[in-house]
């Protein structure tokens, strides 16, 4: 028996405006309006609407046998509600069908977890409510921005009551296991771990519609009896990738979307197999044995470490002021101030200052509004000081004997 | 392979930018096994290069009964009639102590002297054995055209700058000069040019088709690590933002001075350093003071190769604003020197640097701005000054010479053909 688990990462982060060192001071709008609602109108149109209307499609033809889930940010919900609400309206079409399950993680997509367990938990429960309210769904299954993972937050995130997680099925921890299996991290009593079979999903996610690749074009057939194989000496085949694979990674003309209309019936063709959401397979699989996840693990780049957002001393000064700011903010109680220090813990913004220039600076390059690492760090960092001034103002307001005077 | 390389100038007999690129470009390009014959207008009778077989034109006659004729002309047209003088002072005054040596390196005119060039080195281009001709600039052209005649070999020339750079983008270009750009460019075989924003240049404002044109960004000649006092005194508690280059409309001075202004209304402990000299600087010195800066501007005029050393030793930042800059070597020099750099996204540089800043040159509030990150963002600078000696230092002329020689190669296979 081999099941199929397909997920989707669905995630649009507020992208901020060329922030100035004399807008400081004047001027505390952050985030650039127009680019947002340029990035999700086009997203929508060449990825989420044509590929949720294939899905609902595939998820009506095959009666209940073909599943998916999604794991959809809070920025991204928000932004379809603001500039593309048919991409929201379309999702919750899906939800209805029963075949289509939600996942929880942080709300504003955050590093938090590195930072801040308390603002993690804030951000967690905010997701929580996010797709009860939208999708009458309560997730048991939780994935961590970009599958960042380790033993001590499989174990944290177990005691925040899911069943199961998700990580990169990633070779320095796996060893010689397979990640056609479900695992327990060290120190975790019951959350069981998912993992990505990043072979098969980088066939699809990066590598369909690149013509100097072997096995381009990468057939349904040909891709099928690869899922075949694993029958007999695996459980599950966990499909994990951005859902902006389909139509914006990968354009429509490499064939993309006819590939993922006819697989589910090529997967379902042979007996032994059926497709699964996360907690189905959660629910159908026991643990097999134990993972020792020491260090972090993600599913970004070559590394698959942190370094495409820690890697270099910009990166840290720059999450290191974020954090710093976090117990003011806090304190403050302006809901307009903690939301957008809330939006700029979205780890894109660390990403877009990544200098791994040469090994995977393509794919950086793609992703950033910027022209440069050093611009968006600016940016960040001038936002940064606005906001330290709107705290000191603050604070002079509420204490008018503080005489001391903000320069930058 | 024999090159028979034409070039307006090679140090130590007077370099400005171009003439220091030929130099380090022919070293390399020797230390690979070419051999290479540089024809220079002028220069002293006995000259010599362990590195390439150096050839004064001037002092041809001693080999040819060439008789050559004064051509009558009104123009002189380096860049403008004003700089083009100012240049040949300078450079008289640099080779003073050589006056036995080096007669006149410049003739007081400048198409007159593009002429007699060009009759001697097409007389030199029957007598040398060589495979090649790179030709560097315009003033070269008519003598690489010749040559290919006489000759019968293919011809390269290689555009390091054009008459609309050097008026700086919107001022009235010399047409004669731009005719003989134009011409050389048409009957050379292969057309390198330093930069994508030369390319681009040279198919719109030339139309000479894309397919002739190589890109070939230049390399960053090492600096000397002397160590010594700097030219200036300047309170050490104070940052400082330096501009170094040749204060002409093309460089954009006046935009450096109007950003100036605004890195002080936000920051008042930054010097601002304009090193240099040419037609614009007394109007900088004036705006400066009018804008209210004259303690915060300091204006050391011409200065040394060593001084520039010194110089970006000491800055916080560099900033190359320039209108139009058809590669721009200097930035580079100052990244060797640790300093981060901003430069203009209207330089060819722009196209090469990744560990630098990039600025449109008439926005100058970003360019405040970046100033100010430079100098506040700790993390920031540190990382330019990092990386950027690290790309600055890959881009050696070397490589750069195993580019052109493949360029050399596919023009003798286009040749055979």
């Amino acid at each position: 028996m081999v099941s199929v688990c397909f997920y989707f990462q669905v995630h649009q982060p507020y992208r901020l405006r060329r922030y100035s060192m004399f807008d400081i001071g004047h001027n505390h709008h952050y985030f650039d309006d127009h680019k947002n609602a340029e990035v999700a109108r086009k997203v929508a149109r060449k990825c989420y609407l044509p590929m949720n209307n294939l899905l609902l499609e595939q998820i009506r033809h095959h009666k209940g046998k073909f599943k998916i889930a999604f794991s959809i940010t809070g920025t991204a919900i928000e932004q379809f509600r603001e500039y593309a609400p048919e991409v929201l309206e379309s999702f919750k079409e899906l939800a209805r069908t029963g075949c289509v399950e939600f996942l929880d993680e942080t709300y504003y997509h955050s590093l938090s977890y590195l930072y801040s367990k308390e603002e993690f938990s804030e951000q967690v429960n905010m997701h929580r409510k996010l797709m009860e309210k939208e999708f009458g769904q309560s997730p048991t299954v939780f994935r961590n921005t970009e599958l960042i993972y380790n033993n001590e937050l499989a174990n944290h995130v177990e005691s925040l009551g899911y069943k199961g997680i998700i990580a990169e099925g990633w070779d320095a921890m796996l060893g010689w296991r397979s990640p056609n299996f479900i695992y327990q991290s060290e120190y975790t009593t019951d959350i069981k771990t998912l993992l990505k079979n990043y072979k098969l999903s980088d066939d699809i996610a990066f590598r369909f519609g690149n013509k100097g690749w072997e096995e381009h074009p990468l057939t349904v057939d040909k891709f099928r009896d690869w899922l075949n194989k694993v029958n007999g000496n695996g459980h599950t085949v966990n499909l994990f990738m951005d859902y902006e694979t389909f139509g914006e990674h990968q354009w429509e003309d490499t064939g993309i979307f006819d590939f993922m209309r006819h697989l589910p019936h090529a997967v379902l063709e042979h007996p032994d197999n059926d497709f699964k959401t996360p907690s189905e397979v959660v629910q159908s699989y026991d643990s097999v044995g134990r993972i020792d996840a020491h260090d972090y693990v993600s599913w970004a780049d070559a590394e698959r470490d942190l370094t495409a957002w820690l890697g270099n001393k910009m990166q840290e000064a720059s999450l290191k002021e974020l954090y710093k700011l976090e117990a003011q903010v806090k304190a403050a109680r302006d809901p307009a101030m903690l939301n957008d220090w809330r939006k700029l813990t979205t780890s894109d913004h660390f990403y877009y200052m990544c200098t791994k220039w040469f090994a995977d600076g393509d794919v950086h390059k793609y992703f950033s509004p910027y022209e440069s690492p050093y611009e968006a760090y600016i940016a960040f960092m001038n936002v940064i000081q606005d906001m330290k001034l709107r705290l000191e103002n603050r604070s002079e307001e509420m204490n008018p004997s503080a005489q001391e005077a903000s320069t930058i | 392979m024999r090159i028979l390389t034409l070039g307006w100038e090679f140090p130590p007999f007077f370099a400005g930018g171009v003439g220091m690129v030929c130099h380090e470009l022919t070293r390399a390009l020797s230390q690979r096994g070419l051999g290479i014959t540089y024809v220079m207008p002028f220069g002293p009778e006995h000259v010599e290069s362990d590195f390439v077989k150096l050839v004064v034109a001037s002092r041809l006659s001693k080999y040819t009964n060439l008789k050559i004729k004064t051509v009558r002309s009104t123009l002189t047209a380096y860049t403008t009639e004003h700089e083009y003088s100012e240049r040949v002072q300078q450079l008289q005054q640099v080779i003073a102590d050589d006056r036995d040596k080096s007669r006149t390196l410049y003739g007081r005119d400048l198409f007159d002297e593009i002429h007699k060039y060009a009759i001697r080195v097409r007389a030199l281009a029957e007598m040398e054995e060589f495979d090649i001709i790179h030709a560097h600039d315009w003033t070269t052209f008519p003598a690489a055209v010749g040559a290919k005649h006489a000759s019968g070999k293919p011809l390269i020339v290689h555009v390091h700058i054009t008459q609309f750079d050097m008026v700086g983008g919107d001022g009235q270009i010399n047409q004669m000069a731009y005719d003989i750009e134009r011409y050389g460019m048409q009957e050379a075989d292969i057309i390198i040019a330093v930069s994508d924003y030369i390319k681009n240049r040279l198919v719109s404002q030339y139309g000479i088709p894309e397919h002739k044109i190589r890109v070939l960004h230049n390399a960053a000649t090492p600096m000397n690590n002397s160590i010594g006092a700097g030219p200036l005194k300047i309170k050490s508690t104070d940052k400082i933002v330096l501009f170094a280059g040749r204060v002409t409309l093309q460089k954009g001075p006046d935009y450096f001075v109007q950003a100036a202004r605004l890195v002080l209304d936000k920051d008042p402990n930054v010097k601002f350093v304009m090193a240099g000299t040419g037609d614009m600087l007394h109007r900088m010195i004036e705006l400066s003071a009018d804008l209210g800066m004259s303690d915060k501007f300091i204006f050391p005029g011409f200065y040394s190769r060593h001084d520039a050393e010194q110089l970006f030793a000491m800055a916080d930042c560099f900033v190359m604003p320039s209108v139009s800059e058809p590669f721009g070597i200097v930035p580079l020099e100052a990244m060797q020197k640790g300093t981060p750099v901003i430069v203009s996204r209207q330089s060819g540089v722009a196209e090469v640097l990744r560990n630098a800043l990039k600025v449109d040159f008439w926005d100058t509030t970003d360019t405040a701005n970046k100033i100010l990150a430079v100098l506040k963002y700790r993390e920031l600078s540190d990382h330019l000054t990092e990386h950027g000696t690290i790309e600055v230092q890959s881009m050696t002329w070397d490589r750069y010479a195993q580019r052109l020689e493949e360029v050399y190669g596919e023009l003798l296979l286009q040749v055979k053909h």
